[in-house]
C-alpha cells in the first residue's frame, strides 16, 4: 500500500542518529515485548506479512514517533483483537474476562527456547512453470498503486532493472498478508541509482531489491 | 463470523469510548466461555488501530505488562519463556555470533565459497540456522565493490548473526537514504569509499537477509580466528563501517 512505512527514496528524515554500544533492550519492557512475540501461542493463520501489514496502518503520526517494540505491542494488540482472541477492554484493564480461545497451540516452554532459536520457517515453495526472467534480461518494476500490502517500494516503480539472480519461488508476501498462499518466482534485480535519482547522475553505484514476478514486466 | 466480527469492531470505533454500547461491541464472540477465534484480516487494522490506542495506557511499559499478564492468565503464554529470550538475545546472540562467521571465512577459503553460495547452509556448520538467516545472503566486500544492507518497508536483519537491531537501522532517516544516497550515509559513519569502488545497496525486500562479509585487515596474517573474531564489528557486518582496525574493534 501506498503507507507511511514506504520510506525508501525519500527526504527531510535528517541525520541519521548512529549509536554506539547499544544495548540489545533499552529498557526491560522491550526485552519483555521481544520474548512474548517469541513465545507466545499464536492463531495459526497469523504471519509475518500480515504482522508487517498491520504496522504499516498504524497513525502515521505513532509509526514515526513510537518506539519499536511499542510498535510491535500495538501489532499484536491489532491482531489478538482482530482474531478475538483479546478484547480492547482486557488490554485496556490488564484483566482477563475469564474466557480462554480454543484451539490454539501451547505457548513455548522456557526449555525449549535453546532449541527454538535455530528455528523459523522457510518460504521457498515448489513452481512448476518456468520463470518468466532469466539473469542478464531487463524488467521494468511495474508501475502500480497498491492498496493492499505489497513489497515493491515505490522508489524503483516504472523503472528499468537488470536481473541479478534467482532466489527460486517464495510465498508472495503481497498475497500471503491478505489470507492467500500463493508462490511466485523472486529475483534479485538491480537497479542503477543514476537510473532512479537525478541528483546521482553518473553514479556506478546500484540497488538490489527481491522483487517477485508479478513486480515486473518487460521492457517494451 | 468474520465479517460479524469486523462489523463489532468498526462500529466500536465509530460510536467511541464513551458511547455505553461499546461493552457490548467489546465482547468477543463466545459461547459457554468459549471463545471463537476469526480469521485475522489485517486491513481491520486501520480501524483497530486508533481504537486500541485510545484505550490503553499510553506508557509501554504498563501495556506491555497488561498483555503479558493477560496471555498467562489465558494459558497462552509461559513467563519462564519470555525470561529466557530475553537472556539468549541479551548474552548469547548478537553481532558476536556474525563476527565468528565473518572470522571463519577468513581462515577457510572452502568455507568461505560454501558461505557465499548459500549461506543459511554453510553457517550450520557452525552450530548456527534459523532466526531470519533461513535464507541467508552473504555479500562479500572486495577491492572494487561495498556492500550495505537495509530494509526501507521494515526493519528485516539477519537476527540470528546479529541480534537485535540498533535503532538507527529502524528508524527512517536510515532506511530512506541508504539507498538515495548511500555515500552520504556512510559519511555520517565517517566511511569514506573511493570512487573507483562501486557501493551495492541490498534492500530487504523479501525474505532474503543480508550480511556483510569484510575485507580482512592488513596486517592480520599471524592472528588465529578467536583473535581476528574480535576485530570484527556489528557495523562491518551490516556495511556501515568498511576498514577494520586490528588495534582495537570488538563485536
Amino acid at each position: 500500500m501506498d503507507g507511511i512505512h514506504d520510506v525508501g527514496g525519500k527526504l527531510g528524515f535528517g541525520p541519521i542518529g548512529i549509536t554506539s554500544d547499544e544495548p540489545p533492550f533499552h529498557a526491560p519492557w522491550e526485552g519483555r515485548m521481544f520474548g512474548i512475540v517469541r513465545s507466545m501461542a499464536r492463531p495459526s493463520d497469523w504471519n509475518v506479512d500480515k504482522f508487517r501489514h498491520t504496522r504499516e496502518l498504524e497513525d502515521p503520526v505513532l509509526y514515526l514517533t513510537r518506539p519499536y517494540f511499542d510498535q510491535w505491542y500495538k501489532v499484536y494488540a491489532c491482531m489478538f483483537v482482530g482474531s478475538g482472541v483479546l478484547t480492547v477492554a482486557e488490554l485496556a484493564s490488564g484483566e482477563s474476562d475469564g474466557t480462554s480461545p480454543e484451539g490454539l497451540p501451547e505457548p513455548m516452554a522456557a526449555d525449549a527456547v535453546d532449541g527454538a532459536k535455530n528455528g523459523g520457517a522457510s518460504f521457498e515453495r515448489p513452481y512448476d512453470a518456468k520463470p518468466k526472467f532469466e539473469v542478464g534480461d531487463t524488467a521494468r518494476a511495474r508501475l502500480i498503486t497498491p492498496v493492499g500490502h505489497c513489497r515493491l517500494p515505490a522508489y524503483v516503480r516504472g523503472h528499468l532493472g537488470k536481473i541479478a539472480d534467482y532466489r527460486g519461488a517464495h510465498l508472495l508476501a503481497d498475497a500471503s498478508a491478505h489470507n492467500e498462499e500463493r508462490s511466485e518466482p523472486l529475483y534479485s534485480v538491480a537497479f542503477k541509482l543514476s537510473d532512479l535519482f537525478p541528483e546521482r547522475e553518473g553514479s556506478t553505484d546500484q540497488v538490489y531489491l527481491d522483487l517477485w514476478e508479478s513486480h515486473l514486466e518487460n521492457d517494451e | 463470523m468474520t465479517s460479524w466480527f469486523r462489523g463489532c469492531a468498526v462500529l466500536l470505533w465509530e460510536v467511541g469510548s464513551d458511547d455505553p454500547r461499546q461493552e457490548v461491541f467489546c465482547t468477543k464472540i463466545r459461547k459457554n466461555q468459549v471463545v471463537y477465534m476469526t480469521e485475522y484480516n489485517a486491513k481491520d487494522a486501520e480501524h483497530l488501530h486508533p481504537l486500541i490506542h485510545s484505550h490503553v495506557p499510553s506508557e509501554p511499559a504498563l501495556r506491555v505488562k497488561a498483555l503479558e499478564t493477560l496471555l498467562v492468565e489465558k494459558g497462552l503464554l509461559d513467563s519462564a519463556a519470555v525470561d529466557a529470550w530475553v537472556e539468549v538475545y541479551s548474552d548469547e546472540i548478537g553481532p558476536k555470533v556474525g563476527a565468528a562467521v565473518v572470522a571463519r571465512a577468513w581462515c577457510d577459503d572452502g568455507f568461505r565459497e560454501r558461505l557465499l553460495a548459500d549461506g543459511a547452509t554453510a553457517i550450520g556448520e557452525l552450530g548456527i540456522q534459523g532466526w531470519a538467516p533461513n535464507h541467508l545472503k552473504v555479500v562479500e566486500n572486495t577491492e572494487s565493490v561495498h556492500n550495505l544492507v537495509v530494509c526501507t518497508l521494515c526493519s528485516c536483519y539477519p537476527h540470528r548473526l546479529l541480534g537485535i537491531q540498533p535503532a538507527w537501522y529502524k528508524l527512517e532517516a536510515y532506511r530512506s537514504r541508504a539507498v538515495r544516497d548511500p555515500r552520504g550515509v556512510l559519511a555520517e559513519f565517517e566511511v569514506s569509499i573511493p570512487e573507483t569502488v562501486r557501493v551495492d545497496v541490498w534492500d530487504s525486500t523479501a525474505e532474503l537477509r543480508y550480511f556483510v562479509l569484510p575485507q580482512r585487515p592488513e596486517g592480520s596474517e599471524d592472528m588465529d580466528e578467536q583473535a581476528l573474531a574480535a576485530l570484527v564489528s556489528r557495523n562491518s557486518m551490516i556495511g556501515t563501517q568498511r576498514d577494520l582496525p586490528i588495534e582495537t574493534g570488538g563485536a
